[in-house]
């Protein structure tokens, strides 16, 4: 059991978030799925008003500013200061390009006068992309945060946190941008 | 040079990421929706094993994989419904 | 008992224990009202026996909690309570507020004054004097447990004692907000209804078993905390939103429906680590601690509640149940056991362990406390699964066929005749429980050979 939990990389309470966040958006998409069998024109329709290229693009995004969350861990593993601020403060930025690109995405939506009440596909996609990108604003901070620690660990701990994120927007991106 | 299995995993998701971008292009489907569910569940797999380190617990690895595989499985199953 | 200050606990719970009694004789007479509805209808009407039946229950734990606190505080923080005297004046302004708040429900003095009448809304009734010697009561005991924590060791089960003693205290402050709009009430009448007993007193829950399964088992205080932090973590993290799940038809927005459903699904989990967590413990534990009647009033508290909070919650949290199920006797079926299995057995675990050492009664009397525990238990676990098929009849009739409220609880009769026999066996449990720590003096089966000191 405790061999068990010494396997996992990094911090165990973050896996038990980890763990947590994917139940909850696991279960979002499944009930958007679901939902989606009652209404498959409707969905189909409403989903025809997303800009599928941006979310694409955010989706290199986010795999990108994963990729230098892990050079961070790596420098701060080797004591690299300097190199790991400079991969951090890349990956916050790229977090900040992808929530750049999302809210041009809400603010064409709103233009079109569509909100969370528009449709039942509207309410999904506004609780699943809003809350994602709140986790993506949470994973910027964090990010910032052991940007200034000196403590290898925490940066893999908040490392950790950025890679759920890039998690959950790669199984988003299917289900509320392409299935239909 | 030998090669960073890091820059390797990066390399393939991006790769992928331009995959599922090209199928946002073609008119949908079935085989879209497969394929575009393939697709994630590749780039989750390569996630968790190379960006989160379970490469290195392949208890954990395993475990996450079969459910991911089975999360995967199941919107398939409720994509193919439509 | 290591410490004198413990001694307080000592008080708090046998003022927790006289309002308990109260509190189950209140809902046998209920129990009774639901039979023979004409019953006290005129003297004290349902509406008021509810209140007080409820507002007891709240009071009787809340007071079993400050006790838990002044009681495990000084072991945990190995120095005495900051002040006994403070820990007296809260419990006298308790004592006097609960005092005041039977008064006026009983003869509705002072109806319509802001400041002595009642308010008249569910749970938090209760007139602002009382409201604000609460707050000052809780002011008194944060202060209090705070120095003594912050003076001494601090532990992982303090920190989460103090972190849910003082959020449910501060959440409380909600209580004073009363928006003329009935949804913006409703709204954040939930915040202290709602993130109270699925959230804080989850924390206080988690640190007091905690306590416990440390003190029985013997299990290493870092494989405790291991376990306490993931709780806590899973508690927070699906109760907060959790709250979404009472926010489906009051006139809040539509995505709550979404919200309420996934979170407080997961609510299931921190009962579910509770509850593996106690079992896991006592299998693992080395220590064979003579106060085996604590140890089944722990595990029955962390087994009661996943059923009674987790199961029995889940069964009618996800909304498209709950469109027809709501406020049908399903619900009544889940608080019942769900406060029971979660509040009142763990107060009762902790009262049990603490009672030999505050009465200086070690060994006591085991038998009929166990025997108290599965007779109360019983009868709470019938009376649920009772009020659960008279909910589901309930929900057919009336929200699926479209039957008239009254005809449909006519239809019932069986079923709370039965709940009122479950009552009944409530109530004597309760009764014996109370004699059982307090009166006898001698144990009835001859105690073992070894006696560890603890």
């Amino acid at each position: 059991m405790t061999d068990l939990i010494d396997e996992l990389p990094g911090e165990p309470m973050m896996w038990v978030l980890i763990v947590s966040e994917l139940l909850v958006f696991g279960a979002g998409l499944a009930a958007l799925s679901a939902m989606r069998l009652t209404d498959p024109a409707g969905f189909a329709e409403a989903q025809a008003h997303l800009d599928r290229a941006g979310a694409a693009l955010n989706t290199v995004v986010l795999v990108t500013s994963g990729f230098l969350a892990v050079l961070a861990v790596r420098a701060a593993e080797a004591e690299r200061e300097a190199r790991k601020r400079a991969c951090l403060a890349a990956a916050m930025a790229l977090g900040v390009v992808f929530l750049v690109i999302k809210g041009q995405e809400y603010a064409a939506k709103s233009a079109q006068g569509i909100d969370w009440e528009t449709h039942a596909f509207f309410t999904f996609y506004y609780l699943l992309t809003g809350f994602h990108a709140a986790h993506v604003v949470a994973g910027i901070v964090l990010l910032g945060l052991v940007a200034v620690l000196r403590d290898p660990r925490a940066t893999e701990t908040g490392a950790a946190f950025w890679h759920m994120v890039d998690l959950v927007w790669v199984l988003l991106f299917p289900v509320v941008y392409l299935i239909r | 040079m030998t090669r960073d299995p890091l820059l390797m995993a990066w390399a393939a998701l991006v790769t992928l990421s331009l995959a599922g971008a090209g199928l946002s292009l073609v008119p949908a489907g079935s085989v879209v929706s497969l394929l575009a569910l393939s697709l994630a569940l590749l780039k989750g797999r390569i996630i968790l094993h190379r960006y989160l380190g379970l490469a290195h617990a392949p208890r954990w690895r395993r475990g996450f994989d079969m459910v991911l595989a089975g999360f995967c499985a199941g919107l398939a199953g409720l994509a193919l419904l439509i | 008992m290591k410490y004198q200050t413990q001694k307080i606990a000592l008080a708090y719970f046998a003022v927790a224990l006289a309002l308990f009694a109260v509190q189950v004789t209140i809902g046998l007479v209920m129990g009774f009202v639901y039979v023979v509805p004409t019953f006290l209808s005129e003297l004290v009407p349902f509406n008021i026996l509810r209140m007080l039946h409820s507002n007891s229950l709240i009071v009787w734990l809340l007071l079993g909690f400050f006790g838990a606190a002044y009681y495990l505080l000084p072991e945990e923080s190995e120095r005495e309570i900051h002040s006994e005297k403070l820990a007296w004046l809260q419990l006298g302004i308790l004592v006097l507020g609960t005092l005041g708040v039977v008064v006026t429900y009983l003869f509705n003095i002072f109806e319509g004054n802001w400041l002595l009448g009642k308010e008249g809304r569910e749970f938090l009734e209760q007139p602002k004097w009382v409201k604000v010697g609460i707050v000052v009561a809780a002011l008194i005991f944060l202060y209090n447990v705070s120095m003594t924590v912050l003076a001494g060791r601090k532990t992982a089960i303090t920190n989460i004692l103090l972190l849910g003693l003082w959020g449910l205290a501060l959440l409380f402050l909600f209580a004073f907000y009363n928006p003329s709009n009935l949804a913006l009430d409703k709204m954040y009448w939930w915040y202290v209804v709602h993130l109270w007993v699925e959230g804080t007193w989850e924390l206080v829950m988690a640190s007091i078993l905690a306590f416990l399964m440390l003190k029985l088992t013997g299990v290493d205080r870092e494989v405790v905390e291991k376990w306490l932090y993931v709780i806590v973590a899973a508690a927070l993290f699906s109760g907060i939103l959790g709250t979404g799940h009472h926010y489906y038809w009051i006139g809040t927005p539509g995505y709550w429906q979404w919200i309420g459903s996934i979170f407080s699904s997961l609510e299931v989990i921190p009962f579910f680590a509770m509850m593996a967590f106690a079992f896991v413990m006592v299998w693992k534990g080395r220590r064979d601690h003579p106060n085996k009647a604590a140890l089944l009033w722990a595990l029955g508290c962390a087994t009661l509640a996943f059923f009674g909070a987790g199961v029995w919650g889940f069964l009618h949290t996800l909304h498209g149940v709950n469109y027809y199920t709501h406020g049908t006797q399903i619900t009544a079926a889940h608080g019942h056991l769900a406060f029971y299995g979660a509040y009142v057995a763990l107060n009762l675990a902790i009262i049990t362990y603490a009672m030999p050492h505050l009465l200086g009664r070690d060994p006591y009397n085991q038998v009929l406390n166990m025997a108290s525990f599965w007779l109360m238990s019983s009868g709470v676990v019938f009376m649920t699964f009772v009020l659960t098929f008279a909910g589901t009849v309930q929900t057919h009739l009336q929200r699926v066929m479209g039957e008239d409220y009254m005809s449909v609880q006519d239809q019932l009769a069986v079923f709370y005749w039965m709940r009122f026999g479950a009552g009944i066996a409530v109530v004597l449990g309760a009764l014996l429980f109370i004699y059982a720590v307090f009166v006898p003096r001698r144990e009835v089966i001859e105690p073992g050979i070894s006696q560890p000191a603890e």
